[in-house]
């Protein structure tokens, strides 16, 4: 198809081409995917290999300070001057023998690390009445886990050890002076500023974020639920069972209501990225016209909102909407309406009753977006259009509109994720209700993906299921992001936007 | 972002009456004609309209809030105008011994000011390295945080609670342990004021160097006071988010009601059946946790829409 | 002769009891949970019995509010962190005991709580044949608050919607509960029992719900949702215009706040001339299991003295909680309560609530939340029979493979 043809379809014509084309590009992009991790494999095994034949030759080459590092981690260094770095190698290297090797088993990481592949097998019993706990599988994950991290971070520091002998010895070989423990301060205020501001967040992201993570993705293998509850009960791996659980289809399983709970998340959050971005932008249009007053008050108005804290506005506005709440009421006193509405009992009134809510919420934020983005608009756009004869609708179309989704494309993705996300306000509107036979696992007509994962957590304590929940919330996230990253140029070149 | 900014030359406009969006001539090329006086009188009753809905909630809990609790039932009603206003469940909150709620205002806001201090530390300087300074494993960091950010937060809340329950930090270390949790992970939302960096001329950075000052340097003495209002936003953000937060802080107080913050304490007023008559008290809470902080964020308003719409336009 | 060797032994637990206790004594932490308003009775409680028990004087004891419902999910998510002693409702127990949260009830205390409580209490706390929690109370069931000035004839459903109607005011009854909703089920002749074995696992269900009676008493609940004074709720806190609404005790004095002179409570109405029945409930005291023996010991004879005859009474007039100990039953203050005499009145139709798996309670919303929207509104009997079918196949789906 030529560019000329491109141009002659329509607008859903051409939406379709691209997400066809994005299908059609997809045999293409797994097999450059696949292609990538095969060289990423080899060069991975190449870099062993090279890592290896360097660490040989260090040895052979080096002379005994450089030998006796490869036991004692910075004694080259030490010996070389540079205390400073030669210490800390040390004392990485005792903290991490403590921690392998403590004397008392239960908090060494080889105990923890012998009873990975288990998660425990001694069960918890009575001594008389006193209760004597067994192994706990939660900590022995957890710890587990931990000491892996550990032992790569011993690897990569251990082998950083013996290239600073290496690099040393050369330098001084060719002449050169080391540098000093004051060199090194300065250089991490300087070269190396990089590695001082970012080592706290690194650690806080690698305890909190990573490590968690890890854990719950391998809790979706485990039968980790409320029957298997360290530390009276043991738990174990038990391989696929979950995602089977959650994903197949007989009565026993959640399949059906999964594909349900999905659909309205992707539904919801549609409108509630899309709802709220063109009626904040109309909102915002109005707002800014000439010849209106008070722009200032009206924003205020609706900026207020942004502030008061959710739990106390969307409590108290889920409890008007209830069937003897404030507006059935009233509806009712004034004679509109028979009975009340059902905007929390019936599935489709309370989907869209939740929606609309959403607006409330979302348009301030878009309003301010649009505002700013509006005045970024170059004025010779409207002019020009104006001597074309265009008129206000079609300059809508043809400029504001086309500039504000140019602009605001990577907006529009993480918004589209993020409400995917979005627990607050079905949590606290409705938590998921109304229920149904139809569904299962708790799980109701306007319950999210991350609603349902919360309750699996908090009120069922089912957290196999939750952790296979969480991994297919990213594998959505990822998938959405993937497509659109591919369709939107705006997005991609998200980097290069500075 | 150099060029002054101008309003367009049109003017765009939404008629809601005819349901269609019209153009209107600029203002100096027009005379105030009986039709435009009509549109922007529909478009002050939409405002009105608007305003009349976003602000009714707030309007309404601040009138339950009044409602005597002695002479009315403290549950909820389904009238608006209280029978008789009174002070009775700001004085409960405030001064009955058996009410907990100051402790719990207390325990918020040493969370929201550690994490105000603490997490905007932790933000300016992982956005300011990664916009600003070059080397490896710079992507690689960006790409990592990109896919974290896609597990859903919750997931691992159960992991969280038994971590800072090794530390301590569960039931009566429930403040230190939720300043912990907001800041740990904080460096990971570093795309906004990354955004913001970008936008400052590396030139300046650059004729710095040459004069022999260092990275460090750089950041503490020329950055910085040009960072004035990413730091207040990034400040601001941090000290609202621990007010609203029930999900994290019930986990990790379990139970223990003197460490519960406002969120939770006032939660379960509502949704857990031991309380009766609590609704009254539950919106007078509300009125008082509301009114500082927005009074806060209005006054700040300014550096809030440009940390939002520079977010938006850099992603 | 069996008798008589079954007292002797008895007689040798409880001295045993007696001695192991006075020897040991415990002085280090101990935590309980109890609903928001039991905080201050059980606190002062616990002094009375601090003041009785001299080796347990040294003993530092916190109180904290957590309701009834969180208790046991909080229990079980940390039982490490959990209280030592928490109250709970009954329909938690097999769960608690499933998941390694609840220590055995100490043998001669378990002597003691079969003898003195009601046969529908300490069936409440046994598992198979092991006893696992302390009664407090036998009031957890619900009856029939109403405004004497807007229903005449509570006897009757149908008349009780009509009169509400008429004044402009609601019926609260919460359809979409398992716990409310075998009013209707077990007055229509349904029946919906679990067995466990010692361990709290479900093996067995038996069920007739999916029968005639079954849709005779879906059909009642889907004429009452009909009904423009029907409102879904069971509290007085969020009810805002109740002319009367099926609740229990525990509001008994949101009730009478909110009905003034005209509070009056009776037993449930009966449909089409049958007789709502439901759940006879009972709230219990649990200790968590004990790593110390000497704390374990000072968990067993609190709550045997927080479940004592004594302390139930003083309960039921400090907070008005109906006591599960017969002969604080028969004591003349519980006797002239017009809301546990309503109950009262009620229980004779009801059955004791047993074990049911934690999925049921959800599994029942969802048919509550189906009627409430109006999804059986236009089936006829074949198709609320397949209903009730697909309910009772699930139900029997969760049971312990």
């Amino acid at each position: 198809m030529t560019d000329l043809e491109y141009f002659k379809l329509s607008k859903p014509e051409k939406m379709l081409r691209s997400v066809g084309g994005f299908f059609a590009r997809l045999p293409g992009t797994i097999w450059n995917g696949i292609k990538k991790l095969g060289l990423f494999i080899v060069s991975l095994v190449r870099g062993i290999g090279t890592n290896l034949a360097d660490l040989v030759a260090t040895f052979k080459d080096g002379d005994w300070k450089t030998r006796l590092s490869y036991l004692i981690m910075g004694f080259g260094s030490c010996a070389r001057g540079q205390w400073g770095r030669g210490i800390l190698f040390f004392l990485f290297q005792t903290v991490f023998n403590l921690y392998m090797f403590f004397p008392n088993a239960q908090f060494s990481g080889c105990y923890y690390l012998g009873k990975l592949s288990t998660l425990g097998t001694i069960e918890t019993y009575k001594e008389g009445r006193r209760t004597v706990y067994g192994d706990n599988s939660f900590f022995i994950l957890l710890y587990g886990v931990l000491t892996l991290f550990f032992i790569v971070a011993f690897i990569y520091t251990w082998r950083m050890n013996v290239k600073q002998n290496r690099i040393s010895e050369q330098l001084l070989k060719s002449g050169h002076k080391l540098k000093t423990t004051k060199d090194d301060v300065a250089s991490l205020m300087d070269e190396q500023f990089h590695k001082t501001m970012l080592a706290l967040p690194t650690l806080g992201v690698t305890i909190f974020t990573i490590l968690p993570i890890l854990f719950m993705i391998l809790v979706a293998f485990t039968n980790f639920d409320a029957t298997h509850q360290p530390p009276s009960k043991l738990f174990t791996w038990v391989g696929w069972d979950n995602f089977k659980q959650l994903l197949s289809t007989d009565t026993t399983s959640y399949g059906d209501t999964f594909r349900h709970v999905l659909l309205w998340t992707l539904i919801w959050a549609f409108f509630a990225t899309f709802l709220n971005y063109f009626l904040g932008m109309l909102v915002a249009i109005m707002i800014n016209k000439k010849g209106i007053k008070l722009k200032k008050m009206w924003r205020t108005i609706l900026v207020m909102t942004i502030a008061i804290p959710q739990f106390v506005s969307l409590l108290y506005v889920s409890k008007m909407f209830a069937a003897d709440g404030l507006i059935n009421t009233y509806l009712m006193k004034w004679g509109w309406i028979s009975s009340p509405l059902p905007f929390w009992t019936d599935p489709t009134w309370a989907r869209v009753t939740i929606i609309v809510i959403n607006v409330w919420i979302g348009i301030p934020y878009l309003m301010l977006i649009a505002t700013g983005i509006l005045m970024n608009i170059p004025a010779d756009l409207y002019e020009s259009a104006r001597i074309d004869g265009a008129n206000a609708f079609q300059m809508y179309k043809k400029i504001t509109l086309p500039y504000m989704l140019f602009v605001t494309g990577p907006y529009l993705l993480t918004s589209f994720t993020g409400n995917i996300n979005n627990f607050n306000v079905i949590f606290l509107l409705s938590q998921g209700k109304p229920l149904s036979l139809q569904l299962s696992g708790n799980a109701g007509y306007t319950d999210l993906l991350i609603t349902w994962l919360y309750k699996m957590t908090v009120n069922d304590t089912n957290y196999k299921l939750a952790a296979v929940m969480g991994i297919l919330v990213f594998v959505v996230t990822a998938v959405i992001n993937l497509i659109v990253y591919n369709m939107i140029p705006s997005v991609k070149n998200e980097e290069d936007f500075q | 972002m150099s060029e002054k900014k101008q309003i367009p030359e049109v003017d765009i406009v939404v008629d809601h009456e005819a349901g269609v969006i019209r153009e209107v001539k600029p203002e100096h090329l027009r005379s105030k004609s009986g039709h435009e006086r009509r549109i922007n009188t529909s478009i002050y009753a939409v405002l009105i309209l608007i305003s009349v809905i976003w602000l009714a909630p707030f309007v309404f809990l601040v009138f339950q809030s009044f409602r005597s609790y002695a002479t009315e039932s403290g549950a909820m009603v389904a009238y608006l105008l209280p029978k008789q206003w009174s002070l009775d469940n700001y004085i409960w909150l405030l001064t009955d011994p058996s009410s907990k709620f100051l402790r719990w205002y207390g325990n918020t806001l040493i969370v929201a000011i550690f994490c105000a201090v603490l997490q905007t530390f932790m933000v300016l300087s992982v956005s300011y390295t990664l916009s600003r300074l070059r080397f490896r494993g710079r992507k690689l960091i960006m790409n990592v945080v990109l896919v974290l950010g896609m597990f859903p937060g919750f997931l691992t809340m159960i992991t969280l609670y038994f971590l800072l329950k090794q530390l301590g930090l569960t039931q009566a270390g429930a403040v230190p342990g939720m300043i912990l949790i907001y800041v740990a992970s904080s460096g990971m939302g570093y795309y906004i004021s990354k955004g913001f960096f970008d936008t400052i001329p590396k030139s300046l950075d650059e004729s710095a160097r040459i004069d022999g000052a260092t990275r460090a340097q750089v950041f503490r003495m020329i950055i910085m006071p040009l960072a004035k209002p990413i730091v207040i936003y990034t400040v601001l953000m941090a000290f609202m988010a621990p007010w609203g937060d029930y999900v994290f802080a019930s986990y990790i107080a379990f139970g223990s009601e003197p460490n519960y913050n406002v969120a939770v304490g006032l939660y379960q007023w509502v949704n857990v059946a031991d309380y009766q008559g609590f609704f009254t008290r539950f919106c007078a809470g509300g009125v008082l946790v509301a009114v500082p902080i927005t009074a806060l964020f209005l006054a700040l308003q300014k550096y809030y829409v440009e940390g939002v719409t520079g977010g938006a336009v850099k992603g | 002769m069996k008798k008589v060797l079954a007292m002797l032994l008895c007689a040798a637990m409880l001295l045993g009891m007696v001695s192991l206790a006075s020897a040991e004594g415990y002085s280090g932490d101990l935590k309980i949970w109890v609903a928001e308003a039991a905080v201050d009775f059980t606190k002062e409680q616990v002094e009375a019995f601090k003041a009785a028990h001299p080796e347990y004087a040294g003993m530092n004891v916190t109180v904290e509010a957590v309701g009834e419902g969180d208790a046991a999910s909080k229990v079980i998510t940390d039982v490490t962190a959990a209280a030592d002693l928490f109250g709970f409702a009954q329909d938690q127990l097999a769960r608690l005991v499933t998941a390694g949260a609840l220590e055995e009830v100490e043998p001669g205390n378990a002597e003691i709580v079969k003898a003195e409580n009601d046969a529908g209490s300490v069936g409440a706390v046994t598992l198979g044949e092991k006893m696992y929690a302390y009664p407090l109370t036998s009031d957890n069931g619900y009856f029939l608050y109403y405004d004497k000035s807007v229903v005449t004839d509570p006897s009757d459903l149908d008349a009780i919607l009509a009169d509400c109607e008429k004044a402009g005011k609601s019926f609260y009854f919460e359809m979409n509960s398992g716990w409310y909703q075998t009013a209707f089920f077990f007055g229509a002749g349904c029946q919906l029992t679990f067995e466990t074995d010692n361990d709290g696992n479900l093996v067995k269900m038996n069920s007739t719900y999916a029968s005639e009676e079954g849709v005779k008493a879906l059909k009642a609940m889907i004429k009452l949702s009909k009904s423009p004074a029907f409102m879904n709720g069971s509290s007085f806190s969020t009810a805002t215009n109740p002319g009367a609404i099926v609740d229990g005790t525990w509001d008994s004095t949101a009730a009478k706040e909110a009905f003034g002179d005209n509070y009056a409570a009776a037993k449930l109405p009966t449909v089409d001339g049958w007789q709502l029945g439901g759940f006879g409930g009972f709230k219990m005291l649990g200790v968590k299991p004990q790593e110390d023996e000497a704390k374990l010991g000072a968990c067993d004879a609190l709550a045997a003295y927080l479940s004592s005859e004594e302390v139930q009474l003083a309960r039921y007039n400090a907070l008005g909680w109906g006591p599960s100990n017969m002969k604080a039953q028969k004591s003349d203050a519980v006797q002239a309560d017009v809301a546990l005499a309503a109950l009262a009145d009620q229980l004779q139709y009801t059955i004791p609530q047993g074990q049911y798996p934690g999925e049921y309670w959800s599994l029942a919303t969802g048919l509550g939340d189906d009627i409430i929207a109006k999804k059986y509104d236009n089936l006829d009997d074949a198709g609320l029979m397949d209903v009730l079918k697909t309910f009772e196949t699930t139900c029997e789906g969760y049971l312990t493979k």
